[in-house]
């Protein structure tokens, strides 16, 4: 039972390959500044540029350079995502232990909740919900995280459920141990890969969901964001600006996403050995 | 006709004898029993006027105040109504004289009969202690040691005394001596009443019918010898058998942990005692008489450490448990022995609560158990059967041992990390730093187990239930597991449930046995009447079954008897 998950994932090449997408995507985010010497909401040339040495992916409709806003764009794709999935984690953490170690009726309530939200297509709900409040960067990361951790909570649960009659968990209750310390000291720990997992679709999820409400038009329009860039871009189809300017954000986006799919991918394999045999060879 | 009471004897400084109270009827047999160093010998002594101590208190013979006479009345007490063998037999006997001349000798000095007849009175208490004619002439050199001690009984049994005090009478003989010149005593019974004074039980059980136990120079249990024998009621008796080689007791020797000491305050034996509670260090206990046995304790003897009434669990309809009553003395090892499946586990489990919901009561010290808390926890703890599992492998050896002590918030970190490492010295691990920082993984089938008895024990609780705990180990690092087991019973007097399918082992380790069957406990007893008379068909089918390095399969040393 003693598995190193960061030795494993970097021993796949899929989870290399992800692994390496990801820092590339992330190290862009960070050094943004240092990348672009425009200020992607500022005007800084006229409308609708072709690329140039000064503006690399030339300029949208109203003069932004467009290099500019899809290295920003990464920033909002990967906080969005990064803080949804560190949100409903902790939720799916917090209802998924203490439904499995309370149990009795505390159990059943949150676990038709969960049954619920699972049944209710998020997506819709989000759309509704986006469209009637106009959140701002925060209550969208909010409404996402509520949104999204049943699935975690219910797997979770389950694992929890099994973890609790083992050895060392139910050895540590005969020392007197609380229930808070039984799940913070052996439980939690002992998820770990598994929360990796659930952690890393989130955030995957999250930034498609993002992406997908941008580009519907929900959401902060002074944000700047890969799928409200595509918006922009497809008003604008007719022109050849689509090479250099929905090309880039679509691929960009889909980078990100492929790169955390082959994260938790390799992460998955940690969990099922039958799978781990395939992906060393 | 003996009737001593509140005798204090002390040398210099050194109380000995301690407030004894005594009493002897005619013609009965009394031994008094205990570690050298207790004050046996000196009590003889006393009642001789030998003793060079300072005597205080009453020994009254018949009408006699022996203390108050003079030198010259008690001359014709001594060696006429009461006589003494000594213990060391090579000093009494005088080197000069023929055998028969030195047991004649004191009937010719008390003038009770003339040379003559003392002569032939001399040889016949000769020839009935077993020494033929011809060695009559004999010199002490020329005996052995124990023809020695028959020409020193002749010569107590000379005079026909009321009393005789025999100090370690047979303890030095080789058995088939013992038993001899123990069943020529036994024919005296009634002539006299015997004060047998000896550390050695069998020498006691075979010339006494009473039996009192002497520690610290107080008489701690006194009782009818069989019954003390069969189930002591005072932690030092129960102390002294075990640590008694005898043909009867099944489990391994054990010692008493510690030393004798004086002075102490309160009760003589606190120091030692694994039961001692604030009060058995301030307050002396008196004797207290119940049903024919007095016992000075203020526990009122062994205890009573845990009790089930009546406990059932079931699974859905299956009965894993039904209606099982155990109980569990102070410092006492009970053994369930049954075949996987009779319900040991989940009986184990329920009582330490991972299965919290059942029926019947749990008594911890007679107090109901209601809800397990930290206070319980301290207090009864478990070890598993396989200790691979039941150590966290993210947890190092000395994480793993402080876990319980961080969960009870006992001390500050210095003070846990201090106890844990005691701890794991104490399972006999090594204390280095490497290996504390070990994990599980690293670490042998038997090493694991220790780990996990140091853990239980680091909270220093009073029952340890240990379920299986060899099981996942190959004999010869089970059998150590077995002898810390039993080791760590004897330093800090643990009870323990030991939870085994192997009566072989149960009876090296145990003091009762109890046989669970389907969920009830069909046999219970003292573990040598488990294992050498079951009443049950199942417990002997359990016997015949049990691991046996005999050739051929029932036992070839039967055989041939």
């Amino acid at each position: 039972m003693h598995i190193d998950v960061k030795k494993e994932i970097k021993r796949s090449n899929i989870g290399r390959a992800g692994l390496s997408l990801l820092l590339l995507v992330v190290v862009i985010a960070v050094l943004a500044p240092l990348l672009s010497s425009y200020d992607p909401v500022q005007q800084s040339a006229g409308s609708l540029l072709s690329p140039s040495g000064s503006h690399w992916l030339g300029t949208n409709h109203v003069g932004q350079d467009i290099w500019s806003q899809l290295i920003y764009g990464a920033r909002t794709s990967l906080l969005v995502g990064f803080s949804v999935g560190i949100i409903s984690l902790l939720l799916g953490i917090l209802f998924g232990v203490s439904a499995a170690l309370v149990g009795g009726l505390y159990d059943k309530i949150v676990m038709r909740i969960v049954d619920a939200l699972i049944v209710i297509p998020m997506v819709i709900v989000v759309i509704l919900v986006a469209a009637y409040i106009k959140p701002d960067l925060p209550v969208l990361i909010l409404l996402l995280s509520v949104l999204s951790w049943q699935g975690g909570a219910r797997v979770i649960r389950a694992q929890t459920l099994s973890l609790k009659e083992s050895g060392h968990v139910n050895v540590s209750r005969t020392f007197g141990a609380s229930r808070l310390y039984v799940a913070w000291r052996h439980i939690i720990p002992d998820l770990g890969p598994i929360l990796l997992v659930e952690f890393i679709y989130g955030v995957r999820r999250a930034v498609f969901i993002e992406a997908g409400l941008a580009f519907l038009g929900i959401g902060d329009p002074m944000l700047i964001s890969w799928g409200m860039m595509m918006r922009d871009a497809m008003s604008f189809s007719y022109l050849n600006v689509w090479q250099w300017w929905l090309v880039p954000a679509g691929v960009a986006l889909s980078l990100t996403i492929i790169g955390l799919t082959f994260v938790s991918h390799a992460a998955e394999s940690v969990l099922d050995p039958r799978l781990r045999g395939a992906e060393v060879a | 006709m003996l009737e001593i009471s509140d005798l204090h004897v002390s040398y210099g400084q050194d109380m000995v004898l301690n407030g004894l109270d005594l009493r002897l009827s005619d013609g009965e047999s009394l031994a008094v029993i205990g570690e050298s160093g207790t004050g046996k010998t000196t009590l003889g002594l006393s009642i001789m006027r030998l003793t060079e101590g300072k005597v205080q208190g009453s020994i009254r013979f018949d009408e006699h105040e022996l203390l108050n006479l003079s030198e010259g009345e008690m001359q014709a007490i001594r060696w006429n109504r009461v006589a003494m063998v000594f213990q060391n037999v090579n000093n009494v006997l005088n080197p000069v004289h023929s055998i028969l001349e030195q047991v004649a000798e004191p009937m010719i000095e008390h003038r009770l009969r003339r040379r003559g007849e003392a002569r032939t009175r001399a040889g016949e208490l000769l020839e009935k202690f077993g020494l033929p004619r011809e060695r009559f002439s004999a010199y002490p050199h020329q005996l052995s040691g124990g023809e020695q001690q028959r020409v020193l009984l002749a010569m107590a049994l000379a005079n026909d005394p009321d009393l005789l005090i025999l100090d370690e009478p047979l303890s030095s003989l080789d058995v088939t001596t013992k038993e001899e010149l123990g069943d020529l005593l036994r024919m005296t019974d009634g002539r006299h009443a015997r004060l047998v004074i000896s550390h050695d039980l069998d020498t006691a059980s075979r010339l006494a019918d009473k039996l009192a136990v002497l520690y610290g120079g107080k008489i701690v249990e006194i009782g009818a010898t069989r019954e003390i024998l069969q189930r002591p009621r005072h932690p030092y008796t129960r102390a002294l058998i075990r640590a008694y080689p005898n043909m009867t007791t099944v489990k391994d020797l054990q010692g008493i942990k510690g030393r004798m000491t004086r002075p102490v305050s309160g009760c003589p034996f606190h120091p030692r005692c694994t039961q001692a509670i604030d009060m058995c260090s301030e307050i002396i206990p008196q004797l207290n008489w119940s049903q024919g046995r007095g016992i000075a304790c203020h526990r009122g003897g062994i205890a009573t450490l845990l009790s089930v009434v009546n406990l059932s669990k079931s699974f859905g309809s299956l009965k894993a448990v039904d209606s099982v009553n155990l109980s569990i003395e102070s410092g006492e090892t009970l053994a369930l022995v049954g075949q996987s499946g009779s319900g040991k586990t989940t009986l184990a489990k329920t009582v330490i609560g991972l299965y919290p919901e059942f029926d019947g009561i749990v008594y911890l010290e007679s107090e109901e158990v209601t809800s397990r808390g930290k206070a319980f926890y301290k207090r009864v703890q478990m070890i598993f059967q396989n200790p691979g599992e039941s150590l966290s492998h993210r947890l190092s050896v000395l994480e793993s041992v402080m876990e319980p002590l961080e969960i009870q918030s006992v001390g500050n970190k210095e003070q846990r990390r201090g106890k844990a490492i005691q701890t794991i010295g104490e399972v006999e691990l090594p204390q280095t730093e490497d290996f504390l920082d070990t994990y599980p993984h690293h670490l042998s089938g038997g090493e694991l187990q220790r780990v996990a008895i140091a853990r239980a024990l680091v909270l220093d609780p009073d029952l340890l239930i240990a379920d299986e705990p060899t099981s996942f180990l190959d004999a010869s690092i089970g059998a150590k597991i077995l002898k810390l087991l039993l080791n760590l019973q004897e330093h800090r007097g643990l009870s323990m449930l030991y939870i085994t399918h192997d009566i072989a082992a149960a009876r090296k380790i145990s003091d009762r046995i109890a046989v669970m069957l389907d969920g009830r406990i069909i046999e219970e007893g003292p573990s040598n009447m488990i294992v050498t008379a079951p009443e049950q068909p199942y417990t002997k089918h359990l016997l015949r079954s049990a691991s046996s390095l005999a050739l051929s399969g029932d036992g070839a040393l039967s055989d041939s008897s």
